[in-house]
């Protein structure tokens, strides 16, 4: 099928691909509903496009290719490593502007060696881009949520904050709400005397045994949902903690983690001093950020030129460590984006952990910068 | 121009519409027999009275092919997208009150509000190897309550149009957003509304499509006051 509007450049973009030694696949444009919404949550329900098929099943308009090509990957039984990229249309609701955008992009599947791949789909990116858009200025901003992992579990949080605190990460209205709500001691209420004094008690059996004739009682299956030793569990936690409260260091030193902002050359540098400062230990997480900024020097990659941003992160809980993105200075069109699902291979049905980074690129945004005059900024 | 106002065509809420109306002096009649579905306001010749289903008032409002509605606020927030760029809510009536709420089992000991269950629900799959799943029928409003105010994102909904209480017992669902009036119904299935969990303190109210030719029209002014004097 010939596709007259591709973009210009789709014939330089698919050579780059193949220089860069990369697989390129296709994948059906109707895709099954449920693993996109599976990953990225219902939200997504609103800005898709979902028809049912006449046996009832979930199909969508393939919002974007990560999910349709690491389904491939498994139903084929690709061994890794392995990297794939992808030219096509994508499809999303919006409430103004066009619905179908042309997106191409490249997964890289099963790289043991992290430092290299992160530091490979970065500086393919950025190669591409720069090739693609002559005399653009780039600027191209870092996270790493494995970081801020390390320093929630050094700060010695209880267990349960620690996750609150990681699945906040990269939404800032939701990371300073939390932050505000554990300053403050959250007491349990509400408890009937019984459960109290077997709460008090301490003896565990005893209250799960009550929780599941409760439940047995009122007609709830005890295996279908949350299970009487679960919700003992996070019953006891809560007790524990309802004296508790994030201290005014502690909550200072996350405080100056999610301000640190920098060119990444300095990050490695300012993130030691950070830790000795606050008197944490986050050898591993440092020596492996170290490592892919080490790995982006050898790549031919100006790290001076790039920013670290500690606070920068995606809210989806399959993104596990690099998140990256770049813009045209000056301008907040996001050209490409990409970052490390580690997670993903084997939510979606991968039977051994397979690591993965990726990016994509918005050609259409690339037109658009492409027919503004250089030097100056499209938005 | 005619006016079209959108009634509720059966139940209390015909009544209380019906009598809010005529208390405003604006005396509905039904044109042909009593179980007709179009009417006229006494002495208006220029509005046209259409009696249609709550939730097919809100679509027709949301459409603009009626001028007027009186329905469930629920039922407008939950039916179009940006409700109030397209519909002004020209008054709260009184009657019809229902709250939107999140209901979880009692038996949720640990779950008192929007952040316990968001703990819940971010821990759910690696416990359970599927998202938790929330039973309604309000697919738009439980997204915007959950997403943008709480930043809960994995839950999955699944459809429900009726007896949505039961279906946490029965195993289809681990929790519901539903519209309570007097809880009694949550109560009787073991279910407890979160503390921050009321979503949307709905009642019925009279609503207009905004549409440009409102603007300046005596009679659409006329109706609006009415309806507000005979609240006041």
């Amino acid at each position: 099928m010939p596709l007259i509007n591709l973009p210009a450049f789709a014939a330089d973009l698919l050579a780059d691909f193949e220089r860069l030694g990369t697989l390129r696949v296709d994948t059906p444009v109707i895709q099954p509903a449920e693993p996109f919404l599976d990953m990225a949550g219902e939200d997504l329900r609103r800005r898709i496009f979902m028809t049912e098929s006449e046996t009832g099943k979930s199909l969508c308009l393939r919002p974007e290719f990560t999910i349709p090509v690491c389904l491939r990957h498994i139903e084929t039984a690709t061994g890794t490593p392995q990297r794939y990229s992808y030219l096509g249309e994508i499809f999303r609701q919006r409430r103004e502007g066009a619905n179908e955008f042309y997106q191409a992009g490249i997964e890289d599947l099963g790289e043991a060696d992290v430092a290299s791949a992160d530091a490979r789909a970065i500086g393919d990116a950025i190669a591409i881009l720069t090739a693609r858009l002559p005399g653009r200025k780039l600027n191209v901003t870092l996270g790493d949520q494995s970081v801020f992992e390390a320093v929630v579990a050094a700060c010695g949080l209880p267990a349960g904050w620690q996750k609150r605190l990681i699945h906040a990460f990269g939404n800032s209205a939701q990371i300073d709400a939390l932050l505000t709500r554990l300053s403050s001691p959250q007491p349990v209420t509400g408890l009937s005397p019984e459960i109290e004094a077997l709460l008090a008690s301490g003896d565990d059996a005893t209250l799960i045994a009550h929780l599941d004739e409760t439940m047995e009682a009122t007609g709830y299956s005890t295996n279908a949902s949350r299970s009487p030793k679960e919700i003992a569990a996070r019953l006891k936690e809560k007790r524990a903690l309802e004296k508790t409260a994030l201290d005014g260091r502690t909550l200072a030193v996350l405080r100056e983690f999610l301000s640190l902002n920098m060119p990444l050359a300095d990050a490695p540098a300012a993130l030691f001093q950070f830790a000795k400062k606050s008197g944490l230990t986050l050898d591993g997480a440092l020596s492996r950020f170290d490592a892919r900024v080490a790995a982006l020097g050898n790549a031919g990659v100006d790290t001076k030129r790039l920013t670290y941003r500690a606070a920068f992160g995606r809210p989806l809980d399959y993104y596990t460590g690099l998140v990256f993105e770049i813009v045209i200075e000056g301008s907040s069109a996001v050209l490409a984006g990409g970052g490390r699902f580690d997670r993903l291979m084997t939510l979606l049905g991968a039977r051994e952990r397979i690591p993965a980074v990726g990016f994509a690129l918005w050609l259409d945004r690339m037109e658009q910068a492409l027919a503004q005059p250089e030097g100056e900024a499209a938005e | 121009m005619t006016i079209t106002i959108a009634l509720p065509s059966k139940g209390r809420m015909k009544d209380d519409a019906s009598a809010i109306f005529e208390r405003a002096g604006l005396k509905i009649v039904a044109v042909g027999n009593e179980r007709s579905y179009r009417g006229r306001i006494e002495g208006l010749d220029d509005v046209e009275i259409a009696f249609l289903s709550a939730s097919e008032i809100s679509r027709e409002i949301g459409s603009g092919s009626i001028d007027f509605g009186v329905t469930g606020e629920d039922l407008i927030r939950e039916g179009l997208s940006e409700a109030d760029a397209r519909v002004e809510f020209c008054a709260r009536l009184g009657f019809g009150h229902a709250d939107v709420v999140v209901a979880v089992p009692e038996i949720w000991l640990d779950v008192d509000t929007m952040a316990d269950l968001g703990d819940v629900a971010a821990d759910f799959r690696a416990r359970h190897g599927r998202r938790l799943a929330i039973a309604t029928k309000y697919w738009r409003l439980t997204q915007q309550f959950f997403s943008a105010q709480h930043g809960i994102q994995l839950y999955r909904i699944v459809e429900s149009l009726g007896a949505t209480e039961g279906a946490p017992a029965s195993g289809s669902a681990d929790i519901i957003v539903d519209i309570t009036s007097t809880g009694s119904t949550l109560k009787a299935n073991h279910l407890k509304i979160l503390s921050d969990g009321v979503m949307l303190k709905s009642e019925a109210c009279l609503v207009r499509a905004r549409k440009a030719e409102h603007e300046g029209d005596p009679l659409v002014a006329r109706i609006i006051e009415a309806a507000r004097r005979a609240l006041g």
